[in-house]
């Protein structure tokens, strides 16, 4: 169903314009030099690779769930900008016949947009004006098995095709023209706790898929398919066969983990041959691609069961660790854990980030960033994956690192961060990362049980403190540095995603319901759209016919409980 | 489906003698019916509505009643001989039935207010997902019977409901109270 804008801003309602930044009318030299039409890249009727290439360029389109192949989500349009963006108003609004979770980051080539919305539908619509073109409505297999709520981050895009991973786990190519289903492959099987939540990754001919079930004593794996036929290409496992590892006491920032590590190596003797097969190492998100030296990085989940490490003795690799590949063969190339037997579920979700950055001796190397559900955000060496510094922590740490007991011990972050499954955003030219955070205090409780057939397998409880307070906040951090620029507390826990762009702008939404625009560079709040529904989606943007537009899911979340909506929302300047 | 049917199975059933699963989805399902009701509404309310049940959640339960995982008397021979395509099929057919409303009275605002923090503290809806209602191998709770709810939960914290052991770990920091607060607010969504 398609609002008509008077009707949308009347419904919903535009808020908050800040005086601080003066005239609206006002537009930096800058800015007027940047509102001519970005450039277009190759034949815009196909996604050619060129296309991909050059998307971090692109000031049109938005081709990748994270912007571009090192995932920095910094958009290099800048006609909406800091003197500006208090104008910002709702162009269209696109409803979606699913009120649930949007977690879906909107893809748009040549002016049409692709949104996903829980349970696997996908809707293709006019950039413009938000009008459906076609949608596909996935016809849900009988068993799912996934955590978090039903849903959905995005589709690929390659060639003439749109690529979606369904809760079923499935991957399913769609004519990008029609909406048409092409092939289906199964991705692996539903009913020993496979599903799939995350975008697929669209690289020479390849379409690159990791899978959920961390939580369900899954083997962890990223999968490559010929985007063409389906056929499998490579399977790169990220449980290996001999997963003790180092014996590891420390975590990444070398704080101890109370292992009983002589216990741990005499239970291996007994029960390391078989741990592989069910010690989880989800794999949630996107991996950065980098076509110079043809790797992938990404991160790689808990171990199962999350709270029980009795029966999964060693480092349990590679889960909670970032993890390059060869792109072509999906071989091993580095990795390097964060937490060696993790126990708390603070495991590595959000995608990976490729920028250049200051290495130990402040000389400027190829670097990778990733956001932990510990609070920091970890700096590390591309060539080898090691790790050059972490940020301050970005959330309350206390009582870390104690072990989950029968009746449950507090520990700050609670298990869902820190920074969730969310996307960071970067700003390459100031050195800046972007993260949105929780703070929701919980108490981690164990009980070794046995493995559940595919059903969730925790061993033990997390538990919310109901009595204390939950906020969220987003925070600047200095990658180069390790410092915190800035941070502005939210009243809500923050899961979601964040949007930057050329113009000195953060773009973040909250559970009640606001979106939101900062200046990039001091973290003052610039303007606020109050949505409906919990903005819980990471923000992309692009442009068409001259018009820069800023677009979000307007959807809630399950995970935390947001408020629950199904509003598709494009924003741009008034004429 | 008349009540002869659901009146013979249940002999079948009392005598424990193993039906017979050549029959049409129809006839395989009258046997179901003599517990959970001919027209979705259970004859003892401490038996669970299975019309409009999530169709991946009941193919689980009655896998797992078969396996032993999850034990039932009543259920044991009855799930004896289901095959899995047979678990499949009874499982959509009765999801594609409409869920019946027990019209149970809805919780009073307090207690609903109380629920609230209870189900955020135990993050209850990022399985039982949006209005409580399930969807695929995770169950609906809203509007389940009260009877049952409270006895499953019960039955989880115990142990004696032994084929999740994360919602045995998760109740045991919940009081009786608590839970049969939470079973009366599910039971009246």
């Amino acid at each position: 169903m398609l609002k008509k804008l008077g009707l949308a801003v009347a419904c919903i309602g535009a808020i908050g314009l800040f005086a601080s930044y003066g005239a609206a009318d006002e537009k930096p030299e800058v800015n007027k030099k940047e509102i001519k039409p970005a450039m277009l890249f190759g034949d815009m009727s196909l996604v050619t690779q060129d296309l991909l290439n050059r998307a971090g360029d692109d000031g049109n389109n938005f081709l990748h769930t994270n912007g571009n192949y090192l995932q920095t989500r910094y958009y290099p349009a800048r006609q909406i900008n800091v003197s500006n963006v208090s104008r910002l108003r709702p162009a269209w609004i696109f409803q979606t016949d699913v009120i649930d979770s949007l977690e879906t980051s909107p893809i748009v080539v040549n002016g049409t947009m692709y949104v996903t919305t829980s349970f696997d539908h996908v809707f293709a619509l006019n950039a413009r004006t938000g009008e459906e073109i076609w949608a596909y409505r996935h016809k849900m297999g009988p068993i799912t098995t996934y955590c978090c709520g039903p849903n959905n981050r995005g589709v690929a895009v390659y060639g003439d095709m749109v690529y979606l991973a369904t809760l079923d786990s499935k991957l399913v190519a769609l004519d990008a023209k029609t909406g048409e289903v092409k092939w289906t492959k199964e991705i692996a099987d539903p009913e020993k706790g496979y599903s799939e939540t995350m975008a697929p990754t669209a690289v020479k001919g390849m379409i690159l898929i990791g899978t959920n079930g961390g939580e369900y004593g899954i083997r962890g794996f990223v999968k490559a398919f010929d985007a063409k036929t389906g056929d499998l290409k490579w399977t790169f496992y990220t449980i290996p066969e001999d997963t003790k590892g180092v014996w590891a006491t420390t975590d990444a920032t070398g704080r101890d983990m109370h292992r009983d590590i002589e216990a741990e190596k005499a239970a291996y003797q007994k029960l390391g041959p078989d741990l592989y097969q069910k010690l989880g190492g989800g794999v949630w998100q996107n991996p950065a691609v980098d076509l110079e030296t043809n790797r992938i990085y990404f991160v790689v989940g808990n171990p199962s069961p999350d709270l029980d490490g009795s029966i999964r003795p060693g480092d349990n690799l590679y889960t909670d660790s970032l993890v390059s590949l060869d792109l072509d063969t999906g071989k091993y190339i580095c990795h390097f854990q964060y937490i060696a037997h993790d126990v708390w579920d603070l495991d590595a979700v959000s995608p990976t980030i490729i920028t250049q950055v200051a290495d130990k001796d402040g000389k400027m190397i190829k670097g990778v960033l990733h956001a932990g559900k510990t609070g920091h955000v970890y700096v590390h060496d591309a060539k080898d994956c090691s790790l050059i510094r972490y940020s301050e922590a970005m959330v309350p740490q206390e009582n870390m690192w104690v072990l989950p007991t029968k009746d449950g011990a507090r520990m700050l972050p609670g298990a869902n961060g820190g920074v969730e499954w969310s996307p960071m955003a970067i700003d390459p030219h100031a050195g800046l990362a972007y993260a949105i955070n929780l703070h929701q205090p919980m108490t981690y409780h164990v009980e070794s049980t046995k493995y559940p057939d595919g059903k969730l397998w925790l061993g033990g409880a997390f538990k919310v403190i109901p009595t204390e307070e939950q906020w969220g906040n987003i925070t600047a951090v200095n990658y180069n540095t390790g410092k915190i620029q800035w941070q502005v507390k939210t009243q809500q826990p923050m899961i979601g995603g964040i949007l930057a762009t050329a113009g000195g702008l953060v773009f973040a939404g909250e559970g009640n319901g606001h979106f939101k625009a900062y200046d990039s560079q001091t973290g003052s709040a610039l303007w606020d759209f109050q949505a409906g529904a919990g903005v819980n989606a990471p923000p992309s943007s692009y442009t068409v016919e001259g018009k820069q537009y800023i677009v979000v899911g307007a959807g809630g979340n399950t995970q935390i409980d947001y408020k629950r909506g199904n509003s598709i929302i494009a924003f741009s300047l008034p004429d | 489906m008349g009540r002869g049917k659901g009146t013979l199975a249940l002999l079948l059933v009392s005598a424990g003698a193993a039906p017979s699963f050549a029959d049409p989805i129809e006839d395989k399902a009258a046997i179901c019916s003599a517990c959970h009701g001919e027209n979705g509404i259970p004859n003892d309310k401490a038996i669970p509505i299975i019309w409009g049940q999530n169709e991946g959640y009941i193919y689980i339960e009655l896998r797992d009643m078969k396996k032993g995982a999850r034990k039932n008397d009543q259920m044991a021979p009855i799930v004896e001989n289901l095959e899995r395509d047979d678990m499949m099929a009874l499982a959509a057919y009765f999801a594609a039935k409409p869920w019946p409303n027990l019209d149970q009275p809805r919780a009073a605002p307090a207690d609903a207010n109380h629920f609230a923090v209870m189900a955020n503290s135990g993050q209850c809806g990022a399985c039982h997902q949006s209005g409580f209602k399930g969807a695929g191998t995770q169950p609906r709770l809203a509007g389940q019977t009260y009877e049952y709810l409270l006895k499953t939960m019960l039955d989880f914290r115990s142990g004696a409901r032994a084929n999740n052991d994360w919602m045995t770990s998760l109740l045991k920091t919940f009081s009786e109270d608590d839970i049969k607060q939470m079973a009366r607010v599910l039971a009246g969504l």
